[in-house]
């Protein structure tokens, strides 16, 4: 199965051919190859032990937004990782980068404390919308981009999850 | 068997479970709605629910907590830190409600709560306060004068003044005229009164502490100085013990002048001391917080004590265990590991905890609220456990902290642990050139994996993807979710940005 796969600070993506899956995997990253034995040791755990028998373990979570978190002994790093198919896709529609946000959410759970903004109001990208309490501390929920506040999904005192929709924004709205 | 009230959830409740249990005591805990399944409340013999998940309608509570200790038969209750720990009046109720209150008496914690009455009562007991205009200056001549007795920077700070409004930074007598005038000006304009008067600037300070134990008889004894000075947003979230700036005879002083103002306040209990350890060697009283600190067990391995059986012991009315002044041994570390995201700004990451592996082995001791598979709730402290690392030498307890760091797991919410390992191998802080300001200049930048690690994880990231499409996949569904794709029809988000 191929896959494309791009650090957050890196403009070129690497392509990753997966040949043969777990246990004994066989793939490419762009055009070096790689081999080993893979255990999912449970869910989003993966030991890898490699021919040479160096030994790597590692958590995979896979991000709201699409990309791909990591940690392995003292490293945290996140990446993304596509399906051939969807990095298609994207590169000709331009790219995600061009794509607008048609919603702010919420990158965590909490509560509501303050609703900065109101349907029909024009806001600018990094502009507060909302405020979250969670664990005794105050997080701004900022505007993903500029554009006209289409609605408000959240009220105050309300309980929200990571992921859900707290804003809407009016189409093509600039 | 007598049976103890812990006023408190988390780690802390749990620490005082593991002290009753030292001392044959059973332990009583209290729980709101979002901890009944809560570490705290399983490893007690007794539990009440005292209301909602909001602090304020339950830890909080005065009449909650005594009627669970009447419910339960407590007799005696520990407040634990923060929540009620240091509210003289609820140390009161207990008393008056014929309870053993765990901690000092009422009129110290409301001695020492108070900033003024604190002050009046250390400086009479001979300890250094920050040194301060006591009035309003009337010119920048008066202001100079001072300087030239305390030394220079001053600061300048509005007397009816707040939040940093008004406050300027004076480096020399040149100065003053001007900045007088200046901070004259914005104290009028903010305050409606211009009235400013000076303090001496402590740059760059440290922040460094002195535990204290007394008890009943009278003798107070210190039990060595912690170093808190990194700190985050006001929160310190390392420390150490012993302080690597201060040596035996600076230690020396700095537990008298704790003895002293302990004493100030006829202080029984464990309690802390803390200190504005200058660059010159100058320290100055900052306030005494009386109750256990977070940052107990660095001292604990350093002096071989157990504070909080101690704090018990000295409440039933008999003196402490430690005949002699402990001496101390080595050194330790302690990292607060929060749930948070260092990757988002540090954002609150609650949420269940999938896995949990804890550090083990030579020199780690871990004081954790949490077991893999609870639920971190998003109501309270984000602190999910205390490492805590001994060596023979500060160098060697660093090395084992990035060892205990670096074996741990957290998996299904994010932790400040790789915050942690960035910092122990800054150069300044190994080096302990640190100051309260430190991190405020210091940012995590998560670190670039080595090539194979990385090729590992995407290797790994993308077997997981198809072994969940797998899993997930329906069985027996002909001409449908086979090949490739399927898996991205299980994860809807995965592979898409919005």
């Amino acid at each position: 199965m191929k896959f494309r796969t791009r650090f957050s600070d890196d403009k070129a993506g690497r392509a990753l051919d997966v040949t043969a899956g777990a246990p004994s995997f066989e793939a490419t990253l762009e055009g070096v190859p790689l081999s080993g034995d893979a255990l999912a040791v449970r869910d989003g755990v993966w030991s890898l032990v490699g021919p040479d028998g160096r030994q790597i373990e590692v958590s995979i979570a896979f991000q709201n937004d699409g990309s791909v978190r990591a940690y392995t002994a003292g490293c945290l790093f996140g990446f993304e990782l596509l399906d051939e198919l969807t990095a298609r896709a994207l590169a000709a529609t331009g790219g995600r980068s061009a794509r607008r946000a048609a919603h702010a959410t919420a990158a965590m759970p909490g509560r509501v404390l303050r609703v900065l903004v109101a349907p029909g109001e024009r806001v600018m990208q990094g502009q507060p919308l909302l405020v979250l309490e969670a664990m005794k501390m105050e997080n701004e929920v900022k505007s993903p981009r500029d554009g006209v506040v289409a609605s408000v999904e959240a009220a105050a005192g309300q309980a929200v999850s990571a992921g859900d929709v707290l804003v809407r924004f009016e189409a093509g709205g600039e | 068997m007598t049976r103890l009230l812990i006023a408190n959830r988390g780690e802390i409740a749990i620490r005082v479970i593991r002290a009753c249990r030292d001392l044959g005591i059973s332990p009583v805990a209290v729980y709101s709605e979002a901890d009944r399944a809560a570490l705290h409340v399983r490893l007690a013999d007794w539990a009440v629910p005292i209301g909602p998940a909001p602090a304020r309608e339950s830890y909080l509570v005065v009449d909650k907590l005594l009627d669970a200790a009447k419910k339960t038969g407590a007799t005696m209750l520990h407040p634990g830190y923060g929540f009620l720990s240091e509210n003289a009046a609820f140390a009161r109720s207990v008393v008056e409600a014929g309870l053993t209150w765990v901690g000092p008496s009422p009129d110290s914690i409301a001695a020492m709560g108070s900033k003024t009455e604190s002050r009046r009562r250390v400086l009479a007991a001979g300890v250094p306060i920050v040194p301060g205009m006591t009035t309003p200056a009337k010119s920048a001549e008066e202001i100079a004068e001072f300087g030239r007795e305390n030394g220079f920077p001053l600061l300048l700070k509005a007397a009816a003044g707040g939040g940093g409004k008004g406050m300027r930074v004076v480096r020399s007598a040149e100065e003053v005229p001007e900045a007088f005038a200046r901070a004259r000006g914005e104290a009028r304009s903010y305050f409606a009164d211009d009235a400013v008067y000076a303090e001496l600037f402590v740059e760059h300070p440290r922040h460094v502490e002195v535990q204290v134990l007394g008890d009943a008889t009278g003798r107070i004894i210190a039990v060595g100085e912690r170093e808190c000075s990194l700190q985050r947003r006001h929160q310190k979230v390392f420390e150490e013990c012993p302080s690597a700036a201060v040596s035996p005879e600076l230690r020396a002083r700095m537990e008298a002048v704790a003895v002293a103002a302990a004493k100030s306040v006829d202080y029984v209990s464990a309690g802390t001391v803390e200190f504005l350890l200058a660059k010159d060697g100058r320290f100055f009283f900052l306030e005494m917080n009386t109750r256990i600190q977070v940052e107990h067990p660095v001292t604990e391995m350093v002096y071989g004590v157990d504070l909080v059986t101690e704090m018990i012991r000295i409440a039933q009315g008999e003196p402490m265990s430690l005949n002699e002044k402990p001496t101390p041994r080595g050194h330790a570390v302690q990292c607060r590991i929060y749930a948070e995201d260092p990757a988002r700004g540090f954002a609150p990451s609650p949420g269940r905890i999938l896995r949990l592996r804890r550090p083990q082995g030579p020199g780690i001791r871990v004081d954790s609220g949490v077991e893999g598979g609870d639920v971190v709730p998003l109501d309270y402290d984000p602190m999910i456990a205390k490492f805590v690392a001994w060596g023979r030498d500060r160098d060697e307890a660093f090395r084992r902290m990035r060892r205990a760091l670096a074996e741990s797991r957290v998996d299904g919410i994010e932790t400040s642990i790789p915050f942690f390992l960035s910092l122990l191998e800054d150069p300044d802080v190994v080096a302990n050139r640190i100051s309260t300001q430190f991190l405020d200049g210091w940012s995590y930048v998560p670190k670039r994996p080595p090539e194979d690690v990385a090729a590992a994880s995407m290797v790994a990231a993308a077997l997981e993807a198809m072994d969940g499409a797998r899993k997930r996949r329906p069985p027996a569904a002909p001409g449908s979710g086979s090949g490739p794709g399927a898996w991205r029809t299980a994860r809807a988000s995965f592979g898409l940005r919005e």
